[in-house]
């Protein structure tokens, strides 16, 4: 008795499939997801209340009109969220799939871990904190002189290489596992401290800084040199404005790496015996 | 009044506090990298705005941010976990039946949790950012010394007060728990109150002068930036005698009503399971 071939579900098929689930299970309790959503956008929101406060004690961030600084905010935020959406699975990875045993299951299923685990869920909640990030951007680019229409293309195509680049972060840490077994905190400083990184200008840091986030963790490449470009505003540390409708790039060249960090850690695993 | 069992409770939060040692390293390296980025930020914002009166000095702005990062663990950021989970599974009625005080009784199991936490962390980076920053030349990034011997001596006693205030407004996250039978709520409320109000996001004098006196005011302050305050020396109107002062009238305002609220809930308390 074979199963006949149209009971098989295609990759994109089975994840739909899947995310509808975890939609459908979100809302099952309303009330919670509209407090955790509203808790998430009011959080977000009041810290940009906080940058916006410095700006008005000090009269700029740094040299840098609020228009921009309320971009590049608005960028990272929305990256952030979307990775944080699809990226679940890899967050709790450690604590539900390693030291459970329970991965063992989802080597025996006949399609790819990652798309196994970006199924876990599609978590709603960051839906606060991306529509926040977009109400910043949108006052951002009203309030920033010399908004290029290729912003229109070029925001997007760095949302999406940021949303790449946090998605690699966690698959990055979810390979990590294999060997700590539970996650590691520590790299929340890849993630929030990230974002915290990624929503003030480059050349507010020290130099060390500057070139971790960028040739380590390509956040300057999807968040700094995009805004530039969009904004037709000259990069103080001289790097031609045109970089930033190429760098969003970046940010699925260290996805690709950390897949195969993901696909060599895979293959060296060894059940915890379940 | 037989003080065993608050002892007990305390006794048993606090060693739990201090079993995570790996947390504890983990945390501090997270601390130190949103203080490194905080500082620099601050560093570039100050420089690039020499004539602009702050109501703190870079140095103390610097300060405030190392203490602060010092103590996050201190924030009520949500319920007593073990509050929550006994909420969930209904063996909150356990609690109820001890022949004890029932705010005592939480009250010392959250002010454990809370210096649990708090303290191994708080000693671990005030050596880093202290001393050691100081042998490794970033003398001007380091925490500078209290103001003198008396107002170090008052922030002690602030300090202490702030701990206390922060326990009961756990409390008040605690009974919040115990009504909703849930404890994302409390986290969902908490941690975005406990963040903005407290400082933790931007020190609260340099928040826009018409709203520092209404932060001054409300109870969150009572936890950090007091203490904070007292040990720089920056002025409060009216001295660390108004400092103190409001850190007593929330303590004794928040105990009061939330007795009340507990007694409340208690008596109207409907438990699942067993």
């Amino acid at each position: 008795m074979t199963q006949s071939p149209s009971r098989t579900l295609s990759g994109p098929g089975l994840y739909r499939r899947m995310a509808g689930a975890s939609i459908v299970a979100q809302l099952r309790y309303p009330g919670t997801f509209v407090i955790q959503a509203i808790g998430n956008f009011v959080t977000t929101l009041l810290s940009f209340f906080g940058i916006w406060s410095l700006f008005h004690r000090f009269g700029s961030i740094a040299g840098w009109d609020i228009g921009t600084v309320a971009v590049l905010y608005g960028l990272v935020n929305v990256a952030f969220a979307v990775a944080e959406t699809l990226g679940r699975g890899f967050e709790v990875f450690g604590g539900e799939y390693v030291r459970t045993g329970s991965f063992d299951r989802l080597l025996l299923r006949p399609r790819s871990t990652l798309l196994l685990l970006l199924g876990h869920e599609l978590r709603l909640r960051p839906i606060g904190r991306f529509l926040q990030g977009l109400f910043v951007l949108a006052a951002g680019l009203w309030l920033a002189p010399h908004v290029q229409w290729s912003a229109a293309l070029v925001l997007p195509w760095a949302i999406a290489g940021g949303a790449a680049m946090f998605l690699g972060v966690l698959i990055g840490q979810a390979a990590l596992c294999f060997i700590t077994v539970e996650g590691l905190e520590v790299v929340n400083v890849l993630t929030y401290g990230g974002v915290e990184a990624g929503q003030y200008p480059l050349t507010m840091f020290g130099r060390w800084l500057r070139r971790f986030i960028t040739f380590v963790l390509p956040l300057a490449a999807v968040c700094y040199y995009p805004t530039l470009f969009s904004l037709a505003h000259p990069d103080p540390l001289g790097m031609p404005t045109w970089v930033g409708a190429l760098s969003p790039a970046a940010g699925f060249a260290f996805l690709g790496v950390m897949i195969l960090a993901w696909n060599r850690a895979v293959a060296g695993y060894v059940s915890s015996g379940s | 009044m037989n003080l065993r069992p608050y002892l007990t409770a305390f006794g048993l939060q606090w060693k739990i506090g201090l079993r995570y040692r790996i947390a504890v390293v983990a945390g501090l390296v997270a601390q130190m990298w949103f203080g490194a980025v905080t500082l620099m930020a601050y560093a570039s914002v100050y420089h690039a705005a020499p004539d602009v009166q702050a109501p703190l000095s870079l140095r103390q702005a610097m300060t405030y941010t190392w203490i602060q990062q010092s103590f996050f663990t201190l924030l009520p950021l949500g319920c007593l976990p073990a509050i929550g989970d006994a909420a969930r599974t209904g063996a909150i009625v356990y609690d109820l039946l001890r022949p004890v005080d029932m705010w005592n009784w939480w009250l010392s199991a959250s002010l454990a949790r809370l210096l649990g936490n708090a303290v191994p962390r708080a000693v671990l980076l005030a050596c880093l950012a202290g001393p050691l920053a100081m042998l490794v030349g970033l003398g001007a990034w380091s925490l500078a010394g209290p103001a003198s011997l008396i107002s170090a001596a008052l922030a002690l006693v602030s300090i202490i007060l702030g701990a206390l205030l922060s326990a009961t407004i756990v409390m008040w996250w605690n009974i919040l728990t115990a009504r909703t039978l849930s404890p994302l709520g409390s986290y969902a409320v908490g941690t975005p109150l406990a963040v903005l109000l407290s400082g933790m996001l931007l020190p609260l004098p340099l928040y826009p002068d018409w709203i520092r006196p209404f932060l001054l005011a409300q109870p969150f302050a009572g936890i950090t930036d007091i203490p904070i305050r007292i040990y720089l020396g920056t002025p409060i109107p009216g001295g660390a005698a108004t400092g103190l002062g409001l850190q007593i009238f929330w303590l004794a305002a928040l105990t009061l009503l939330g007795r009340l609220w507990m007694r409340r809930t208690v008596n109207r308390l409907e438990v699942q399971g067993a």
